[in-house]
């Protein structure tokens, strides 16, 4: 009891200090001890068993290689044997301490090697670029960046004239110098009512005027249409319906949101719309409707697909197909670069206006 | 390993966990010496290791943290000691080398999280035998199976199922689908997405509908609620798009829904993300369960998936102060709503500070621990009398929602203005539930440590709002397995501990450690 300190050694009582507080500093410094190696068995854990997860892999698949007539039901025949584990009987025992003898880590389900480092951000590294990865890649860590190294085209004070938040976007933007290749703008969504296309940013104003058919709201937005949507040709509400200056009660009109909107976000700021709202040809880019379009899914964020999915996904692996629609909707769901002609009942509306936005910039920092 | 847990000393033999594709038998080639040598080896050594997650988990800890020195003497140690599987000793670091040496014991365990160490590799070994067996331990405080399952296999990578039957039958999404994606923001209806991403992120209504649970193609209702957030959960989990969602659907779902009590919500305006919790709760209770509108403050139960998730049940009992006759009242809850306002109007004017912090504990307390008086009729007297009121939770849900009610109507000088109390209130990552629910009285000290696990709560998502009420603006914090990811509409971040902490809580998801 008469150390100035504990196992980490790093909080540490002066040695003239009385018996008491060396107990304390030696308590103290003791619990950051125990933190720190929480902390680093976590990590050991998760390392160490990906590691042997990678070495099995490896050797399973040498030895699916060596011997044709394996089925998938029944584990290969054959004794293969590496550097980090042995394969026999259908088992796979480790030689070794996989953190010694494998050096990287191979995803449990698509087999292929994870991208250990980010690349972009925080902690980026170049990935070689001869080697195919596993698609999921580490967290990017950058800001102004979400989590895949995205941004969006700052919509800029007039959130709907998209020619104007173009040219402003330099200036606006929290990435000024060049626009990256992964930058996004906004996509367009079908209302599914009138099947127009509007902009995602707008869709609930319009879904306001165009369904709003709740209680009050219907004669409320009728109104508006009668008065304000006579001058106007277009689907979008009429700005009278953001002019009205009424914060005090909430709920009692769909006019006050230009109060609500937030400050952060620059993308969703709508205070100036009402400048500048009866501008909105542009975001009617299609008026198909919805029920018969192709998945032109957003194939060029995502590189080529790498067929070997055998490996159960935990995520959509509970996904029993007890109906004998519901491989449609899947397939649909999984395959996503193919162009598929599956329509589901005019449900795609999201994924396919979506789709949209991201086709105009194809990411190029993934490889 | 034993499948009857109620006969734990059957005599049956240990078993290795059996061999699954991409993964070693054994932690290193030392165990598997140890475990094929021969079945009593096996047993005796499973079973020791058992015994000492017991001690480790079960028992006061100051017992494993205690080893005898050289000199015969206890230390007790705040750090880990290693108690050795091969015999009943425990063990310093230092010494452990010695009795390796002397005895030829090579395994031990760590004192503090049962870990298992090979001396021969001088590395911790995570085999998975044992390791399954501490994780469960962990987890439910069981080693049994088929009883309770382990919180964390929700959030696992990994299945039980037979591979085989699930290839057959399922599409495997590509591994960059990770439910990690935005919701673009449709004009003011940031209230809707952070609600939105804590369903998204809540692995009880993942599974439900990655499972079929509501399959859009077999519903013929129109604009139905729960074929968009079954379609949002296909898109957000499946494809491999890192775009943000435009949740048009859930939009115009909403819309179109007749919920009287909700017409409110129904504008373009900025609303309050609890009320569209409530909302979507009850819209998708309709939509999956009996199609019976709950009624509050009656006691509703239904097996729907947003009951299974979400509601749990209180019990209010008032006792006359004059014959001490007590009646009680169950009602279930959707959510618990905690007073933020007179609390801290209480601590400011005790302390004198201006924003004094509270905490999620001092709100629940003055709910769930506090009585308070009131007047009511007594049967028994046949009068009015004074009461002392008594709330306290039943039954626990799975999924905790609390509601830190920071917006209140206050009667101003001319009129009741809404206004936001932005005083800190700090919650904690793990939160235990026991003292608020009707069982915390009757307390006995074995039993206490069980119930207490079984009404531990980890931290799983946080709606925040930041701003001011009328122009503010939601962003919500969810976590991914050990990670934590900051949603700001169509933004995906990732968010430290600390942020999530230190974040101006308006809702906070709360889920069970151990499901039961």
């Amino acid at each position: 009891m008469n150390s100035a300190t504990g196992r980490a050694g790093i909080i540490r009582a002066r040695d003239d200090a009385g018996s008491m507080d060396k107990l304390a500093h030696s308590v103290l410094d003791d619990v950051l001890f125990n933190i720190v190696s929480d902390l680093l068995m976590k990590t050991h854990r998760e390392e160490k068993t990906a590691r042997a997860t990678t070495a099995a892999i490896r050797v399973e698949k040498l030895a699916s290689d060596a011997s044709e007539s394996s089925t998938p039901d029944s584990g290969p025949d054959v004794r293969i044997e590496t550097d980090a584990a042995i394969y026999e009987d259908g088992k796979v025992l480790l030689k070794g301490n996989p953190l010694k003898t494998t050096t990287d880590i191979l995803c449990p389900r698509c087999h292929l090697p994870r991208l250990l480092y980010p690349t972009d951000g925080k902690g980026a590294r170049k990935p070689d670029p001869t080697i195919v990865y596993c698609k999921k890649h580490p967290f990017i860590e950058k800001p102004g960046c979400d989590i895949y190294g995205q941004s969006w085209v700052g919509p800029g004070p007039g959130r709907g004239k998209k020619k104007k938040d173009m040219d402003k976007k330099d200036g606006t933007d929290g990435t000024p110098e060049q626009r990256p290749p992964n930058v996004l703008s906004f996509p367009s969504a079908t209302c599914s009512k009138c099947k127009r296309c509007i902009l995602v940013t707008r869709l609930n104003n319009h879904m306001g005027s165009c369904i709003g058919n709740s209680g009050r709201n219907a004669s409320r937005a009728a109104a508006q249409r009668i008065n304000g949507g006579g001058s106007q040709n277009e689907p979008t509400p009429p700005p009278s319906q953001k002019a009205t200056p009424t914060p005090t009660s909430r709920a009692q009109s769909p006019r006050k949101r230009d109060a609500s909107d937030d400050d952060d976000d620059s993308e969703t700021s709508h205070k100036k719309k009402k400048l500048k709202s009866s501008q909105t040809k542009k975001v009617i880019l299609k008026t198909k409707p919805p029920l018969k379009k192709d998945k032109i899914k957003s194939s060029s964020l995502s590189q080529e697909q790498k067929a070997d999915y055998d490996v159960p996904s935990p995520k959509v692996l509970n996904k029993i197909k007890s109906k004998a629609e519901s491989p449609v909707k899947k397939l649909k769901v999984t395959k996503p670069t193919i162009a598929s002609p599956m329509s589901k009942n005019g449900r795609d509306i999201d994924g396919e206006s979506e789709s949209s936005g991201t086709l105009s910039s194809p990411p190029a920092s993934r490889h | 390993m034993a499948t009857r847990p109620t006969t734990p000393a059957s005599p049956k033999n240990a078993k290795i966990k059996s061999p699954s594709p991409g993964c070693p038998v054994f932690g290193c080639e030392h165990v598997q010496i140890l475990l094929c040598q021969s079945q009593e080896v096996m047993n005796s050594s499973i079973a020791h290791y058992k015994m000492i997650l017991r001690g480790i988990f079960d028992t006061t800890p100051i017992l494993s943290q205690t080893s005898t020195n050289q000199e015969g003497r206890p230390v007790t140690s705040l750090t880990s000691n290693y108690l050795c599987l091969q015999c009943p000793v425990t063990l310093s670091e230092e010494d452990r080398l010695k009795h390796g040496t002397e005895k030829l014991h090579r395994f031990y365990v760590d004192s503090r999280t049962g870990a298992l160490y090979c001396q021969i590799c001088d590395d911790l070994v995570w085999d998975p035998t044992l390791e399954e067996l501490r994780v469960r331990k962990i987890g439910t405080g069981t080693f049994s199976t088929n009883r309770k399952r382990k919180h964390d296999e929700l959030f696992a990578e990994s299945s039980k199922e037979d591979p085989r039957i699930i290839s057959a039958n399922t599409t495997v999404a590509s591994c960059r689908a990770s439910g990690l994606r935005g919701i673009y923001n449709a004009g003011a209806t940031c209230y809707q997405n952070v609600v939105l991403q804590s369903f998204l992120h809540n692995p009880l209504l993942r599974n439900f509908y990655l499972s079929d649970g509501h399959q859009s193609s077999e519903c013929s209702i129109s604009h139905c609620l729960s074929c968009a957030m079954d379609d949002m959960f296909q898109d957000f989990y499946a494809l491999e798009s890192t775009n943000g969602y435009t949740a048009a659907n859930i939009l115009s779902g909403f819309w179109i829904s007749e919920k009287k009590a909700f017409e409110n919500l129904v504008t373009t305006k900025e609303q309050d993300a609890h009320e569209f919790f409530q909302f979507l709760a009850e819209e998708l209770h309709e939509r999956n369960g009996d199609g019976k509108r709950p009624q509050s403050g009656s006691e509703h139960t239904c097996n729907c998936i947003i009951h299974q998730t979400f509601y749990g049940k209180m019990q209010t009992t008032t006792t006359c102060q004059n014959c001490h006759n007590s009646t009680h009242a169950v009602q279930s809850f959707l959510d618990l709503s905690l007073g933020v306002d007179t609390l801290a109007q209480r601590r400011a004017k005790k302390t004198g500070q201006k924003l004094p912090a509270l905490t999620l504990g001092d709100c629940l307390d003055e709910e769930y621990v506090k009585s308070d008086k009131c007047e009511y009729r007594c049967h028994k007297c046949a009068s009015i009398q004074q009461a002392r009121r008594h709330t306290s939770i039943k039954r626990l849900p799975n999924v905790l929602s609390i509601q830190l009610k920071r917006f209140e109507f206050k009667q101003g000088k001319h009129d009741r203005a809404a206004s936001k109390i932005d005083n800190p209130v700090s919650f904690p990552l793990q939160l235990n539930m026991l003292p608020y629910t009707n069982r915390a009285r009757n307390r006995d000290s074995r039993e206490n440590l069980e119930l207490e696990r079984s009404c531990t709560y980890d931290l799983l998502s946080v709606v925040v709002h930041v701003g001011e009420i009328e122009t503010g603006h939601y962003v919500s914090y969810c976590r991914v397995g050990d990670q934590w990811f900051k949603f700001n509409d169509h933004k995906v971040e990732l968010a430290r501990v600390s942020d999530v902490l230190g974040a101006q809580a308006y809702l906070l998801f709360y889920i069970i450690r151990s499901l039961a």
